[in-house]
């Protein structure tokens, strides 16, 4: 297998959330690590996030991350050959209120990773962008939107549900495939 | 009130402040509910790292409030609504009523 200092995220994310799944613990990529996958490499994240279930104590992936030299320092996981963080916050994988709609399975050649589809990693970034108005989210959420389908109606929905139905009209055009 | 299924009175007593007021720094709450600060900064940077609360800093003091994606967090405004309703009127007045409006540099702060 490819040396860790080699790998890109989405390989680490791979190689992490499989070692993890050996262990009974399932984990999904969320957050930046995921735009830079499904922008293909046009944003890269300095982090992987991985979230569990929320039940998995924070003991139980100490012991396992250590198992494949990661050591834990603050709230992130730091491997010495790793061009990475891993980040395991505190589950449940959320979407603002909402679970997310559907997870994607990605193989690499360093093992298997479920994510977020790419409209579930556009919501994503939105949010931050809803409550923060973080404009580097924002300009993620188009990057993802401009290499993937992704289904504007239901960003629509999903947006009004979360009381960001205006603000959500004042910035899909970002998203559209025609801009 | 609710220190039964949140495990302590410290986290108690950032919720309910954060839920009345929208936002606090920790010595603030310190001193409102006449505790020490360590405990109330320990529930801070764990509800912080449960992904119930945000922070930021403003100058040297770190600012929390609600995280606004927190899943759960409308049902938790919920539950905590309820206990506020249970609070003595006076603790709840005392919680809501706190000056937010500016001071002139150099204003003496007895009369608020």
């Amino acid at each position: 297998m490819k040396p860790i200092s080699e790998m890109s995220a989405g390989e680490l994310a791979a190689y992490v959330a499989s070692h993890l799944k050996g262990r009974g613990i399932e984990v999904v990529l969320s957050g930046g690590a995921c735009v830079t996958i499904w922008s293909e490499g046009r944003y890269v994240s300095a982090d992987v996030d991985l979230i569990g279930g929320g039940m998995t104590p924070r003991l139980s992936l100490r012991k396992a991350l250590a198992e494949i030299g990661f050591v834990e320092q603050g709230r992130q996981f730091v491997h010495q050959d790793a061009r990475f963080f891993v980040d395991c916050p505190s589950g449940p994988v959320a979407l603002g209120r909402e679970a997310p709609k559907e997870i994607r399975t990605m193989q690499f050649a360093t093992g298997s990773l479920r994510l977020l589809s790419p409209t579930d990693c556009v919501k994503d970034r939105l949010l931050a962008w809803y409550h923060w108005q973080d404009r580097q989210s924002l300009e993620q959420a188009a990057l993802v939107a401009e290499r993937n389908p992704v289904d504007l109606d239901e960003l629509g929905e999903w947006s009004k549900r979360e009381g960001k139905a205006g603000a959500f009209e004042e910035i899909k055009g970002r998203l559209s495939p025609s801009r | 009130m609710l220190e039964g299924i949140l495990g302590s009175t410290s986290a108690e007593r950032v919720l309910v402040f954060l839920r009345s007021r929208g936002e606090g720094y920790p010595r603030e709450m310190a001193r409102f509910f006449a505790t020490s600060l360590r405990p109330i900064q320990n529930q801070l940077e764990h509800l912080e790292a449960a992904g119930v609360l945000w922070s930021r800093l403003v100058g040297r003091t770190r600012l929390y409030a609600f995280n606004p994606r927190y899943p759960f967090l409308r049902e938790l405004e919920a539950l905590l609504d309820k206990a506020l309703s249970f609070y003595p009127e006076s603790d709840r007045g005392a919680l809501l009523m706190n000056r937010r409006r500016p001071r002139r540099a150099g204003k003496p702060h007895e009369a608020d």
